[in-house]
């Protein structure tokens, strides 16, 4: 029986090594988004209203987010910044299989102004981003 | 003493210059204007001027007005009342001679041409009336005359008081080396004291030399005698030689001799003197007066920025000069005339320093710095760069209470624009110009501008300012 040459094996080795991680951490973070929305709402984790400019009479903001895979509890974040101003900072936990989340904000004269909602993992890379306007 | 010595010492050349031709301007007048009625008035209101200084140094404020009124009043006074007198000294002289010639050749020729004429016409007993003007107009006081404005010479006054020649019997003017005027009836002397021997000629010639400043030489036609009327007298010439000297002295020719012309000197000499002495007093007093102190607040002006940075922020846009120097100086500073340089050719991206110091300031001539505040000007200077960023819209205003927008996008989503470096990296997002939405459709298509600010970005090349906004609104579930 021939034996395949040493660098071969040594190659191939080297492949077995790099390629679990890389495979590890694309399966390690096969969550996928597929739905996020802004509205002035949310009955029974349906959003209701959706909208890209809030009047501050309305008094709240929601941003619903909806991940389907979800293999394994994670977390991730949404990131309201008011112009380019960092404003809230929301943690949200994921459970498996499929799940619906959503953060919101008190709207107050102050918030009046251009918004963007980043929905981000843990590691901050950014899933969507949501523009909308708070107004009078 | 030492401020006295501060202050000669600090003269510039320009300074030198600028009293220098004022004076000569100033000692010009006087040459020309000397001995004339108008001259007399501006010494007058000279006078007049240096006496509203001392009012209102003195703080006299009424006294002051009414003396600056008569002051304003008399240079009025002047040109108007004696525009003759100003336009005959004028007319009468050349360029060369008004700017700086003090006696002429042309009428030491002329003096001469006249000298010889009246003599042969007296050996020849053929009667003469000839008028030299003096600083006075003779517009009003002389009648007729026929315009002759022929160049002097002997044959052209023996032919004009020729017996046979229609003109003959009127008087001929002369004015420089020009006949300007034959056949003018001049006026008649009233006194009753002239000897029996003088015809109409001599009491004609008395009558303007009563009335004017001008000479007047007549011939006598009986007894071929040359008489010289001059401030109200007649004076029997019989040489040659003194009748010249008459003429010279009459025409302001500088060739006298003797105590006259020495005391004549002398006056010149007083005259440039009291010229450079009153305008040296003036500039100093204008340009080196330091009774009044003001603050200007003056914008700064960047120079030699190398063209791949700019000026991200300064910690000051304008910096407060104090500036002294005499009253009217001060009062006549033009914006323009004070400027706050910076030089920004060695500087980095990033915060720099500068210190305003007296180079970085022009001031016009006579002004003098005594302070800046600030004194230190921070400048952030950044490299410029292109970024592409998203473009979000600023809405503005609100939707009748029953609508919401559901959706709104931008085309292009991105828009590029050229910056500062620094600033650009901190930027993330660009906004639109306010978008009222209190005008919107059910659905529609609207554009609007990409509000840059601060106003130092750009749009690159290759991106439009102008963003396409598609909208559509609907009904709020309740």
């Amino acid at each position: 029986m021939k034996y395949p040459p040493l660098w071969l094996l040594i190659l191939t080795l080297g492949l077995l090594l790099m390629f679990p991680l890389t495979a590890g951490s694309q399966s390690g973070n096969p969550i996928a988004l597929v739905q996020a929305v802004l509205c002035e709402d949310i009955l029974e984790f349906v959003p209701q209203n959706r909208t890209t400019v809030f009047s501050i009479e309305r008094r709240t903001a929601f941003c619903f987010t909806a991940f389907d895979p979800v293999p394994q509890k994670a977390i991730i974040y949404h990131h309201w910044f008011h112009r380019d101003t960092p404003s809230a900072r929301i943690k949200l936990t994921l459970k498996p299989p499929r799940w619906s989340t959503y953060s919101s904000i008190q709207l107050r004269v102050e918030d009046i102004g251009p918004w963007r909602v980043e929905i981000t993992d843990d590691q901050g890379n950014i899933f969507h981003i949501l523009r909308f306007s708070v107004t009078e | 003493m030492d401020n006295f010595l501060f202050l000669i010492l600090s003269l510039r050349w320009q300074d030198i210059v600028d009293i220098g031709l004022v004076s000569y301007i100033l000692l010009r007048f006087y040459v020309l204007f000397r001995g004339t009625n108008a001259f007399r008035v501006l010494i007058g209101m000279t006078i007049l001027w240096f006496l509203q200084q001392v009012a209102v140094s003195m703080g006299l404020v009424v006294t002051s007005w009414v003396v600056q009124g008569v002051v304003a009043l008399g240079a009025f006074i002047i040109i108007v009342v004696f525009r003759n007198e100003i336009r005959n000294v004028l007319l009468a002289r050349n360029l060369r001679s008004i700017l700086w010639e003090f006696s002429s050749k042309t009428v030491i020729t002329a003096i001469e041409t006249i000298v010889l004429s009246v003599h042969e016409m007296a050996q020849d007993k053929c009667g003469a009336l000839i008028v030299l003007p003096g600083k006075e107009d003779l517009e009003e006081v002389v009648q007729g005359g026929i315009p002759w404005k022929g160049a002097i010479s002997k044959e052209m006054i023996l032919s004009i008081f020729w017996p046979d020649n229609p003109v003959h019997d009127g008087a001929a003017i002369i004015q420089g080396d020009q006949i300007n005027q034959v056949a003018a009836i001049l006026p008649l002397s009233r006194r009753d004291d002239l000897p029996s021997y003088y015809g109409t000629r001599h009491r004609a010639a008395l009558g303007l030399a009563e009335a004017t400043d001008a000479l007047v030489i007549v011939v006598s036609e009986e007894r071929g005698d040359i008489v010289v009327a001059r401030d109200s007298q007649l004076k029997t010439v019989k040489q040659k030689r003194r009748l010249g000297q008459i003429l010279q002295e009459h025409m302001g020719v500088a060739v006298k001799k003797g105590r006259e012309s020495r005391k004549e000197k002398l006056a010149f000499i007083a005259a440039a003197l009291f010229s450079v002495i009153f305008t040296t007093g003036v500039w100093f007093s204008v340009s080196r007066g330091v009774d009044t102190l003001v603050t200007l607040q003056v914008p700064l002006e960047y120079t030699k920025r190398d063209l791949a940075m700019e000026i991200v922020e300064t910690s000051v846009n304008t910096v407060n000069l104090e500036l002294e120097g005499s009253g009217a100086l001060i009062k006549s500073i033009r914006p323009d005339q004070v400027q706050v340089r910076l030089d920004l050719s060695k500087s980095k991206a990033g915060p720099n320093t500068f210190t305003i110091t007296r180079k970085t300031i022009s001031l016009p001539p006579g002004v003098v710095l005594k302070g800046v505040t600030p004194s230190v000007v921070d400048v952030e200077l950044d490299v410029l760069i292109e970024r592409e960023l998203p473009v979000q819209i600023d809405w503005v205003g609100r939707l009748p209470d029953h609508f919401i927008l559901e959706e709104a996008t931008v085309e292009p989503k991105m828009v590029a624009i050229i910056g500062g470096k620094r600033m650009l990296e901190k930027m993330l997002t660009l906004y639109t110009e306010k978008v009222p939405l209190n005008n919107l459709e059910v659905e529609g298509v609207i554009t609007a501008n990409v509000a840059l600010n601060p106003a130092s970005l750009k749009i690159a090349s290759g991106s439009d300012e102008k963003v396409t906004i598609r909208y559509l609104t609907r009904l709020r579930n309740q």
